[in-house]
């Protein structure tokens, strides 16, 4: 690399920019960490390189190679959805959203100030003139300090200690231990369904009503406006034959499309709502709608392959073959699900 | 809805009249339909809080707690075992990972193969995240409007969702096993176009390696 004789552990700091999330990051590099991530769908990202050639770090293309979790300094997504924007704070790695992403979808508990900011643009990226303490090993230190299960005492060994030895201590011991058992298996069963219901409400609250708030918005402007019907008027040809549907599925899994177009699923989500209301309004019939779920839904995760394959503890090589085989793979099975679900469809 | 489609196609009609009211006409226009614009849209709010919401906190929270019930370290097993044959590796195998670790975490069940079949995996599980919500939402909360937007145009109809659900699920799981050869296929040709047969051969040594080894 050019920033060879540069590579001293200078800080950058990362604030959140406008609309952003978070109270800003401070990046250094260390004796393993060297690596800047970019996962944004292909190529180095501004704002990637940015930290790279302030921090002295080396940018990587995640989207075609896979580094060693404990090698990045930074990762840098583009991600408006739920899912991408929690794996790497998971992983603990700081992370940085080119968008204006907040903490949400399924792994929102991970989504702490001290390994997540967004909406950054290369003007959020500033040497560090603070020396402050660097941020690192955030999820190591946040993680409550409760040793695993299997090493607190079980119930039953805090229970034999009351009663002591001998034969009345035994029998003691197995009724109690019946009865204490029981109690902590009450314990642990109203907790777990407490826990769930937590994480529920969690999730209903950060994902699942602003995705309905938005979606009745959007709803809402095309019953009122007319542009359903119009919309119908345009689609109901395409979407209510099988050609229509294949070419369709075609389109969305073009491997130059595929990657943007799936990010958080959000496309294919509008897409799958208009198509309803079209349903709905009757320009679509009902036996055409099975076959739509798998025609708007052709690129279903093509954005996320080297980070699902790194979830699956994937080579680099082993990304730098997949990427492609999955994007080129959809071209053929796309439209053959569409075909097979036209199939499948007769009867509704 | 349809009768609120057609009020819409009704509306750009009705201002003709009233604008020759004057200036002032023209604001009421604007303020009658900017309202209308939000009040339909609080409308669908509405049907989308009353008619999904309620049964799919509960259906959440109980499949939350037998996930957590179950543990990931049962299911463990069966997926090691699935992960050995090809028609289970991309049928059952993506199944267990998206109904018990849910998206995006069911992707790193993919350790458990050999790196030739993880892109194919990969591939199978991520097409199995939008046919699961129809009985199990859990599995994928954050994107269930593929599924949802489309039943959600159903149920207007007066139509009962349950046979469509029932067909993209079991459509799905066809789909994601052909999905899974069909990259699987592609996988091995790329390997051999890029010259890394031998880098895969190795991997595939290491693999039984560490599974010998692990026993």
């Amino acid at each position: 690399m050019s920033e060879m004789e540069t590579h001293t552990s200078r800080a950058v700091f990362v604030k959140p920019g406008p609309g952003g999330w978070g109270r800003g990051l401070l990046l250094r590099t260390d004796g393993t960490r060297t690596k800047v991530l970019s996962v944004t769908g292909g190529g180095i990202h501004p704002v990637a390189a940015r930290i790279a050639e302030l921090t002295g770090a080396e940018a990587v293309d995640g989207f075609t190679t896979t580094v060693p979790d404990d090698e990045v300094v930074a990762a840098v997504i583009n991600c408006g959805g739920t899912a991408r924007i929690g794996v790497y704070p998971r992983k603990g790695i700081p992370t940085v959203d080119v968008y204006p992403g907040a903490p949400g979808g399924p792994l929102a508990q991970f989504i702490t100030e001290e390994l997540f900011v967004s909406a950054v643009g290369t003007d959020q990226v500033t040497p560090s003139t603070t020396d402050e303490a660097p941020v690192e090993d955030g999820p190591a230190t946040a993680r409550p300090a409760v040793p695993p299960r299997e090493e607190r005492p079980s119930s039953r060994d805090v229970a034999a200690t009351v009663a002591g030895g001998g034969k009345f201590g035994q029998t003691f011991n197995s009724v109690t231990g019946v009865f204490v058992k029981f109690g902590s298996g009450v314990g642990s069963f109203v907790n777990t369904m407490l826990a769930a219901g937590r994480q529920t409400v969690d999730l209903t609250l950060k994902t699942i009503l602003p995705f309905m708030a938005y979606v009745s918005l959007l709803l809402g402007i095309v019953t009122y406006t007319g542009v359903a019907e119009w919309m119908g008027r345009v689609l109901s040809p395409i979407a209510s034959n099988p050609i229509g549907l294949v070419a369709i599925s075609l389109v969305v899994a073009l491997p130059f499309l595929s990657p943007i177009l799936g990010p958080g699923a959000a496309i294919a989500q509008v897409i799958g709502t208009l198509m309803g209301s079209q349903i709905a309004i009757g320009a679509l019939p009902v036996q055409y709608a099975l076959p739509t779920l798998f025609a708007i839904n052709g690129q279903v995760g093509c954005d996320f392959v080297p980070v699902g394959l790194a979830l699956g503890e994937a080579k680099p090589e082993t990304v730098a073959v997949g990427t492609p085989a999955v994007l080129v793979s959809r071209m053929i099975t796309a439209p053959l699900a569409v075909v097979i679900a036209w199939a499948a469809s007769f009867g509704l | 809805m349809h009768v609120l489609a057609v009020m819409a196609q009704q509306q750009p009609a009705q201002p003709e009249g009233e604008t020759s009211g004057g200036v002032l006409g023209v604001f009421e226009w604007l303020g009658t339909h900017f309202i209308g614009l939000f009040n339909e849209s609080g409308e669908q709010f509405v049907g989308l809080i009353t008619g999904i919401l309620p049964t799919l906190i509960v259906l959440l929270t109980f499949m939350y707690a037998l996930t957590t019930f179950i543990g990931e370290q049962r299911v463990t097993r069966a997926v090691q075992w699935s992960a050995r044959w090809w028609i289970t590796r991309y049928t059952v195998m993506p199944i267990i990972a998206v109904l018990m670790l849910t998206n995006p975490m069911c992707y790193s069940f993919g350790r458990f193969l050999p790196e030739r079949h993880k892109p194919a995996f990969y591939d199978s599980a991520v097409s199995f995240v939008h046919p699961v919500t129809t009985f199990f939402p859990y599995a994928n909360a954050g994107e269930l409007f593929v599924w949802l937007g489309i039943a959600n145009g159903v149920t207007q109809l007066g139509e009962s969702t349950v046979p469509l659900a029932l067909r993209y699920f079991l459509v799905g799981i066809l789909v994601i096993f052909i999905r899974g050869i069909v990259t699987e296929k592609i996988t091995a040709f790329m390997i051999k176009r890029t010259g890394r047969t031998e880098v895969f051969a190795d991997f595939d040594r290491e693999f039984e390696a560490a599974k010998a080894g692990g026993r």
